[in-house]
Parts: structure tokens; sequence; C-alpha cells
């Protein structure tokens, strides 16, 4: 056994224990023989560390598979995926009910005493005026803009090839769908990739890759893949807000379920 | 020194049982409840016999005071670290219809999760029960509705594995949930 493969069972563990999956997939028994038959190999400090540290991995997974014992034991054990298969069939009202009368709530109340009142006085009477105090409070380091997609690069939230693959596609789908209301472009079927899309168009329309036609009179907004011969920016830039709401893609997901 | 009087016993521990109730009743930090050692600080060292008397007196009124530990499990009146242990008052039956003013949509939501999640032996991956709820509600409504639950102490969080929380732990009769919801 090297030292990797101490690591990948150290790892095993703990990944038993913080997904909850089952403990007894770890074969403890074998394991604890090998340790025990390679201890002796062990020559540096560290190598002695991590063996200290897999045996306590291991002592934690016999913990748990006490605790896995215990609880299939006991009397509220339910197969889980008969639990899940009950749960998908039962009705809001259905799920609700059975919660209330399993519930005890704990009786708690709020209430004000006179000494707390005092002690509240006596605190507003020993604050400083908030003109002599403002250094308490600094001013929040405020955002010139929202967060752009540099920032979102920075922070290892998107990596620049996914987001530019994203543009791309979007990209495509315009050219292939040609002008076509706003809101029937980004609409998708869940309302997240919506909100997504919109995002990826409006990078689209500030690159100067896609146009919008507003409409102000019929409130409606259309979009347009730019025409490459045309001039793609004649430096009148302006802002055009749309709106996006979850209501409006509801009505939008419902009309196309009749239709 | 003068020997007590049973009526002056009687008199102290009444004032005791009030003092008890004071203190169980009325919130004294943002969880609800007090710790055995502030039990013992306030009623002195034969706090456990105080609580005794008040739940003798509550169980008439339908509630009854309700012993946690810190890891969550709930105790009776005896047992060891008595003093680390939390006490709340409950109410012992479900006896009135509405004691909530959550959205019956919220209460199934949380209802199905505990459900989901005591199955799974106490806790799961937050995307599976995501994604679990998603069947039946908008993503952005279950997300919130998660969040929460956490802050309300229905659910806790570790490195995104959603566990069952204190509250559930003091509130919620396990047994009789998964048995309703297996019968409905």
């Amino acid at each position: 056994m090297k030292s990797e493969e101490l690591f990948q069972l150290i790892n095993f563990c703990k990944t038993i224990q913080k997904e909850g999956t089952d403990p007894f997939d770890l074969n403890v028994k074998r394991y604890l023989e090998t340790l025990k038959e390679y201890l002796k190999k062990w020559k540096s400090f560290d190598d002695l560390l991590i063996d200290a540290e897999a045996i306590s991995e291991l002592a934690k997974i016999i913990e748990l598979q006490g605790k896995w014992i215990r609880d299939r034991s006991a009397s509220f054990y339910i197969d889980p995926v008969l639990m899940e298969l009950k749960l998908k069939m039962l009705e809001p009202a259905q799920l609700a009910n059975a919660f209330f009368e399993s519930w005890h709530p704990i009786i708690s109340m709020d209430r004000i005493t006179s000494k707390r009142l005092k002690e509240g006085l006596d605190y507003w009477n020993a604050l400083l005026p908030f003109s002599e105090r403002k250094e308490e409070f600094p001013p929040p380091s405020t955002l010139e803009t929202a967060f752009d997609i540099e920032d979102l690069i920075d922070l290892n939230i998107l990596s620049r090839t996914e987001f530019e693959d994203a543009i791309k596609e979007v990209s495509k789908e315009l050219e292939e769908r040609g002008r076509i209301e706003y809101h029937a472009f980004i609409y998708e079927d869940e309302f997240e990739d919506s909100v997504k899309k919109a995002y990826l168009t409006s990078y689209l329309v500030s690159e100067g890759k896609a146009q919008l036609d507003v409409n102000p009179l019929e409130e409606e907004v259309f979009i347009s893949p730019s025409n490459a011969n045309e001039e793609a920016n004649t430096g009148d830039v302006k802002s055009i807000p749309i709106s996006l709401s979850y209501e409006d893609w509801m009505r939008w997901k419902r009309k196309q379920k009749k239709n | 020194m003068e020997e007590e009087t049973e009526e002056e016993l009687r008199t102290r521990t009444e004032k005791k049982v009030k003092k008890a109730a004071q203190l169980l009743f009325f919130r004294r930090h943002r969880v609800p409840g007090v710790k055995g050692w502030e039990l013992k600080k306030a009623l002195g060292d034969n706090y456990m016999e105080v609580i005794g008397v008040l739940n003798a007196a509550l169980d008439k009124f339908g509630m009854e005071v309700k012993r946690i530990s810190e890891e969550g499990e709930e105790k009776g009146e005896s047992g060891e670290k008595t003093e680390r242990d939390r006490f709340m008052i409950v109410l012992k039956n479900h006896l009135i219809e509405k004691a909530s003013g959550a959205r019956i949509d919220d209460v199934a939501m949380l209802s199905a999760t505990l459900a989901y999640i005591i199955s799974k032996q106490g806790k799961a991956p937050r995307k599976a029960v995501e994604d679990f709820l998603s069947a039946k509600f908008p993503k952005h409504r279950v997300f919130f509705a998660l969040d929460r639950y956490i802050k309300q102490g229905y659910l806790g969080e570790d490195d995104k594995v959603l566990h069952i929380g204190w509250r559930t732990r003091a509130e919620v009769d396990r047994k009789t949930l998964l048995d309703l919801i297996l019968a409905a």
C-alpha cells in the first residue's frame, strides 16, 4: 500500500461521512488488516501521520456503521425509494396535513419588560450622536456597476470558454430564427434558463451582434441578428430596459401548452 | 436552624415553578428555550424536580417541557449532561386546527423535505432535495423555502448537505410524520 492509496482511503471515508452514503460500502476489516501489515514499512514521520489519520477516519466509519444499524433497526426506518415514490404521489394538502398532525410547536413568546425598556433607554442616553460616530459606519464598498463577465470569471463562477460557447450558441440560434419577438426568443422551458438566455442576449446586443427594434406604441420588442454589412456601432449608445418576470414567463408557458 | 414548615416549602416551590414557567415561556435568546445551566442558576440544584412539577401543571393544558440534547436528541427527565441540554415547552397534542400562518404549499414542501431527509438516514445533498421538490414546485420557490427552513431551524446545512435541524427534533414526531405519509 502506497501513501497515495492511504489518501484515497481517507478521501473515501470523508465522502461517506459527508454525503451520508452506506458506510458498509467500505470494507473496514480488510483495510485495517492491510494497514497493520504495512505499518512496519512506514519510514517517515509523515507516513505515520497519514497512517494515523487513516485509522482515525476508519474509526469514524465504524461509528457511522453503528449509527446506520441503529437507524435501520429504529421503528421509523423506511425504505427511501418507497418514501420518495409516496411523496411524489401525494397532494400538497395531504403532505401539509401529515405535518400538522405530527407537529408539536414550541410555545415561546416575545415580550418587552419594563426592565428591558429601561436598559434600552439607558443605551439611547449613552449613545453619542450619529455625526460623532460616523467611523463606526463606513460607507459600503459600493460597486459602480453590477458584476460583469470579467468579475464572474475572476471569481471562478464562470470560465471564459464556457461563456464564449454559450454566446456562440445564442448567436447561432438568433441567426437561424431571424427577426423575432424578444420574449419569444429568450423564453425557455425553465425560468432559470430564460434568465440566462436574456443575460447572454443582452451581451450579444451590447457587442453589436444583435439589434433590438422597439415599438413603444405596441409595447413590442423585436430582436434580429445584425447585418454584417451594417455599421456595427454608430456611437449612439443607449440602454433598453426589458422586464423579465416569472409571472409573464408562466403566462407564456401556459400559452405554449395550449398551442 | 429552624426547620421549614410545609407551608413555607409549598410557597417556595410555587415561586420556583412560576419562575421556571416564565423562563421557558418567554424567549430570552434567538433560539427558544433555556439551557439546563440557566435553569440551575435560576432555580437551584434541584431544578429537574421543579421542571417535573411544572410538567404536571402544563399537562392540564396539553403542554409539556421537552428536553433536547446539544446533538439534537430528545431526552426524558433524567440523564447525564443535563446542564448542556436545552429545555423548551411544546404542545403535547395536536389539538388546535391551525397554529401557523404558513402557506399550505410551504408546509407541504417542509413536510416532503423532512420525510425525504429522514428516510435518507437524516441527511441528503441539497441538490438532491432541490431536484426532488422541483418536480412539484418552481425552482426559485424551492431555493427560498429551503433557506427559510434552515433559518427557522427545521433544517441544518453543512457543506451543501442538508440535515434535520434542532427545531424538527424538538417539534416534529418523526415516526408519526412518516406513518401518516405512508398511510395517506
